[in-house]
């Protein structure tokens, strides 16, 4: 791993497995739809609602139950709410870009707001998967039609056969407006998602 | 020399990790594109008041089963700095190595004053304090005699810190047959909390389990 020289390091706790019990006393449903902070109040978060929802997969083509999903993405100008973006007047004050959800199947649905294009990169949303026997593994998934997709730095590095995979796919729209989007996750084996290494890179 | 992505390991004798560990080496990302990969969770006060203490399950109730331990640390980042206002998700198996969790098959027996979840904030200084009962063993695999050692889940989130892990107990005999203890190798004693005694409160004994979020999202916003 590599360090700025000259700070204090400390060595991290080893990660660890979830688990398939990490309770479900814990759900958030303020997590689970990020198209409001809250359901009980005005304020919605601003652009075109999304639903992105998939299956995850093991190596043997069985749904992995108990998988706990977080999504971090950015608003619909295509900023991210960090320490960094704090007062820009890009902010959306009713969107923080979080979200976590608990499927029980290995099947999930999303709701959020399609993130925007920024500076380089195409809409996309960062995903990270934990779960009984892994640690932690993440991947971005991507929207079809939209034109900064040939010119991603992170699809760039992929084959054509890989990037296929993590675009999703349009599946029509909601009776309440809402853009649907498949995306199904292969954790290992044949069809395999691609996965990014956020510890080396 | 190339820096490539981590090849992950497979934990030894567990099936799920064969079933769901990523076979390709992981992907580098591009420098353009790291920033994008570091979630920033806003400060979220989850917790109810009582959930610190899991050897109850309100505080009304009577005590769950078992031996009643004190777990403390201090969360900071890899640089040295507080976790301030984390959130801790805990949960932990009862004293007879259940879960209350309504997919916990394996029949063990159940205890009707132990809940096994809680939550607590950690302070300004990035301390945190939970009780909760010392969980049983189980066995994990009946077929070739493998048990998971006594363990505690932690889950920390706050800011751009983000980790899952498992406090383990010092000298069981179980830790070292362990499928994830085995992959961390020498670095499995990071994960074990060290004793201490507990004269003037109301638990058998305490640990001090000090964490440190490590790799570079944790320390991308100081």
């Amino acid at each position: 791993m590599t360090q700025e020289t000259g700070q204090k390091t400390l060595l991290p706790t080893n990660e660890d497995t979830t688990g398939p019990y990490f309770p479900i006393y814990f759900r958030d449903e303020s997590l689970e739809d990020l198209t409001r902070v809250d359901a009980g109040v005005v304020g919605q978060a601003k652009g075109t609602p999304i639903i992105l929802r998939g299956r995850v997969f093991d190596r043997h083509g069985n749904l992995a139950n108990g998988v706990l999903l977080e999504f971090w993405q950015a608003n619909a100008k295509g900023l991210y709410r960090t320490p960094e973006t704090e007062g820009h007047t890009d902010i959306d004050p009713w969107f923080n870009g979080y979200g976590r959800l608990r499927s029980a199947s290995g099947a999930y649905s999303f709701r959020s707001i399609m993130p925007g294009t920024s500076d380089n990169r195409a809409p996309n949303i960062t995903v990270t998967i934990f779960s009984d026997g892994i640690n932690r593994i993440v991947t971005q998934v991507f929207f079809p039609d939209q034109s900064a997709n040939d010119a991603d730095p992170v699809l760039n590095v992929l084959t054509e056969s890989e990037r296929h995979r993590l675009i999703a796919k349009h599946d029509g729209r909601t009776a309440d407006g809402a853009e649907v989007y498949l995306f199904d996750i292969i954790m290992a084996g044949d069809g395999e998602t691609p996965f990014f290494d956020d510890l080396q890179s | 020399m190339t820096t490539l992505g981590r090849q992950l390991s497979i934990g030894p004798t567990d099936n799920t990790s064969d079933q769901r560990t990523p076979r390709q080496r992981l992907k580098l990302i591009p420098e353009t594109a790291r920033k994008s990969f570091v979630p920033y969770v806003p400060a979220r006060y989850v917790s109810r008041t009582h959930e610190w203490d899991l050897t109850r399950i309100s505080p009304d109730r009577p005590r769950a089963h078992g031996e009643a331990i004190e777990i403390t640390g201090t969360v900071r980042t890899q640089s040295g700095a507080p976790l301030r206002h984390g959130l801790l998700e805990i949960w932990n198996a009862n004293h007879y190595g259940r879960y209350r969790h309504i997919e916990d098959h394996s029949g063990l027996q159940l205890d009707e004053n132990f809940f096994g979840m809680g939550r607590v904030v950690t302070d300004e200084n990035g301390q945190y304090k939970f009780w909760t009962i010392s969980p049983g063993a189980y066995l994990a695999r009946p077929d070739i005699g493998r048990w998971r050692p006594k363990h505690i889940h932690i889950s920390v989130s706050g800011g751009s810190s983000r980790l899952i892990t498992q406090m383990y107990f010092p000298d069981e005999p179980n830790n070292h047959s362990d499928p994830m203890a085995i992959l961390m190798g020498d670095a499995f004693e990071r994960n074990v909390g060290t004793s201490y005694e507990t004269p003037n409160i109301d638990v058998e004994q305490g640990f001090r389990f000090d964490i440190v979020v490590g790799g570079r999202n944790a320390t991308f916003f100081e």
